[in-house]
């Protein structure tokens, strides 16, 4: 067991690296000068070659391949991310900012995800077949079709525009968070119930269940202690999933809500070639996903031994 | 089954045929119109420089599932080659080719593709190629599975012992036993492409205007949501109702896949 976790450790180190090394060869590779797209972005204004060769040198655009390489990876692996190109500020204290509006929004959508998710799927497991049933897997799999920022300007137009509710734009107040949570959350709970009812159907499923009950184990107990095991990987799988589901959300989600997140700031530092802040975000969110996608393999051991007696 | 293949010669019919119903030219501007609602003459209105937003819906057919189409496809090709590649060349290569596949998965599909495209500049080609290169990993993951389970299968041993060419081999062997299960992994990223495709236009990364492709209408009528709100419920419908449609068609084609092989 610990060999394997340590092969798996091992396996996701590799992964961060080449992650690392693939957007630094992106982001050098890009086409367009980035010297002039930076000048343009910190005067505002038609800028002259000259200008345009002094931003070059000034954030070493200059350099070849391999010495910028050296000087972007040798203080990143201290947890230096560097300076913007654009402003000249340290990327981590704005990063830092932005995650702090990013990370709310994403636990509250989560929760709102599964508040819907779990009790409509266990609904739904629980009368197979119903009109129930069908309801809950008909809403999700429009749930699932439906583009997250057009929920999220329907909601807008609901909550805001017609009925003047709620707030739509900005992050002022703590009310500010309910509609673009509630896109995300609503999107997580399309996903989720489909695949904690197939979860909670496959484990209901299993041929000894019967056996338990014949012996007079009550129902409680037998949910408890041998369908939720069960059905517990595939939710496990989701998480993973849900999790990619939320960063790719949150990009889009912040952009309608003009929420100054970790979406915005990437999306800003596009348009602006910065390209510190870029590699900054990409990284923190490789980094992130092959951690959580890490804890979920050694956790898939934890709850079915099985797992990994084949490969390691 | 049947359902679904009325479903998938629609979808087809409305890429192919769509425009040639489309009343008015997509990108033909017509201010004194501009914003007006529902009428006999514009039936779904027209937008902020007055085009007429059906004709724009019909034509945004073509960009939004043409493009997904073809991108689900490049993925499709460079997603079994390099599958079929790790399952055969060997254990080092597999090795390799697996963690660089791992290492595409370490970036969420829609955070790469708003960098890459956003990096290489607005536009169609971009926009492709970001879609495409984020979205191959599934399929290798599968024909890679599939192709080492068939390594070891006696038929395919025999084949090879009894001097069959790799080429035969691969096409009565290996295609068979490829197909079905990689027709239902692209169903599902045919889908996701779509929604990728509008995603990122409405970022202002994907199609650029004048065209009317369905992400790149989001994005402006989301200017108008005060004043003709209904100019964003056509597109945004249009990309669900199609997203669905091909999920449900790609749902059918698993059950009978299962059914078959069980």
């Amino acid at each position: 067991m610990m060999l394997a976790v340590l092969g798996l450790i091992l396996r996701a180190s590799v992964v961060v690296t080449g992650a690392a090394v693939l957007t630094f060869v992106l982001l050098w590779f890009a086409p367009g000068d980035p010297a002039m797209a930076i000048a343009q972005a910190r005067f505002a204004t038609v800028v002259s070659a000259d200008v345009v060769d002094q931003v070059r040198a000034e954030v070493g655009l200059d350099a070849g391949f391999w010495s910028a390489f050296k000087d972007w990876i040798g203080p990143l692996l201290v947890g230096d991310f560097g300076n913007s190109s654009v402003t000249g500020r340290e990327v981590w204290p704005d990063m830092a900012n932005a995650i702090g509006y990013t990370v709310p929004l994403a636990l509250t959508g989560l929760a709102i995800g599964l508040a819907i998710a779990v009790p409509l799927a266990v609904l739904a497991a629980r009368n197979q077949g119903s009109v129930l049933d069908r309801f809950a897997v008909g809403i999700a799999s429009l749930g699932v079709a439906i583009p997250q920022f057009w929920l999220g300007l329907l909601l807008i137009l609901l909550f805001a525009v017609q009925l003047g509710w709620l707030p739509a734009m900005g992050a002022r107040s703590p009310t500010h968070i309910i509609l673009p949570a509630l896109t995300l959350g609503l999107g997580v709970a399309a996903s989720l119930t489909r695949i904690i009812r197939s979860g909670l159907l496959e484990a209901r499923g299993q041929g000894f269940l019967p056996a338990f009950r014949r012996r007079g184990i009550n129902e409680a107990h037998v949910s408890r202690d041998h369908v939720a095991p069960h059905a517990a990987i595939p939710v496990v799988t989701v998480f993973g999933l849900e999790l990619a589901f939320l960063l790719e959300g949150v990009v889009v989600v912040e952009v309608i809500f003009g929420r100054p997140g970790l979406g915005d700031f990437l999306v800003s530092a596009i348009f602006a070639r910065d390209f510190p802040q870029v590699q900054a975000v990409v990284l923190l969110t490789a980094l992130l996903f092959v951690v959580i996608n890490l804890l979920i393999d050694i956790f898939y051991r934890v709850l079915d031994p099985r797992i990994g007696e084949h490969d390691a | 089954m049947r359902s679904v293949l009325v479903l998938a010669v629609c979808f087809i019919a409305l890429a192919v045929f769509g425009p040639m119903f489309a009343p008015y030219d997509p990108t033909a501007i017509n201010i004194p119109n501009r914003l007006s609602g529902p009428s006999a003459e514009f039936p779904l209105g027209t937008d902020a420089l007055g085009r007429d937003i059906l004709s724009r819906l019909l034509y945004g057919a073509r960009w939004s599932l043409g493009l997904a189409f073809l991108i689900s496809l490049i993925g499709l090709c460079i997603g079994t080659l390099v599958g079929l590649a790790a399952a055969q060349g060997g254990k080092l290569v597999d090795w390799i080719v697996m963690r660089t596949t791992d290492t595409f998965l370490a970036f969420p599909e829609l955070v790469a593709a708003v960098v890459i495209a956003g990096l290489l500049g607005a536009g169609t080609g971009s926009l492709v190629f970001a879609l495409s290169i984020t979205s191959w990993m599934r399929y290798a993951r599968v024909a890679r599975g599939i192709g080492l389970s068939l390594k070891s299968r006696g038929y395919v041993v025999q084949a090879q012992l009894a001097g069959m060419s790799p080429l035969a081999v691969a096409r009565w062997h290996f295609v068979p036993a490829l197909v079905p299960s990689l027709i239902v992994v692209w169903t599902g990223m045919f889908a996701r492409a779509i929604l990728g495709i509008s995603a990122l236009g409405f970022l202002g990364f994907g199609v650029q205007p004048p065209m009317p492709e369905w992400g790149t209408m989001l994005l402006d009528a989301r200017i108008h949501l005060r004043s003709t709100p209904l100019q964003m419920i056509w597109p945004g419908m249009a990309v669900a109702t199609c997203v669905l449609a091909i999920n449900l068609c790609g749902d059918a084609l698993r059950d009978s896949l299962v059914e078959r092989t069980s």
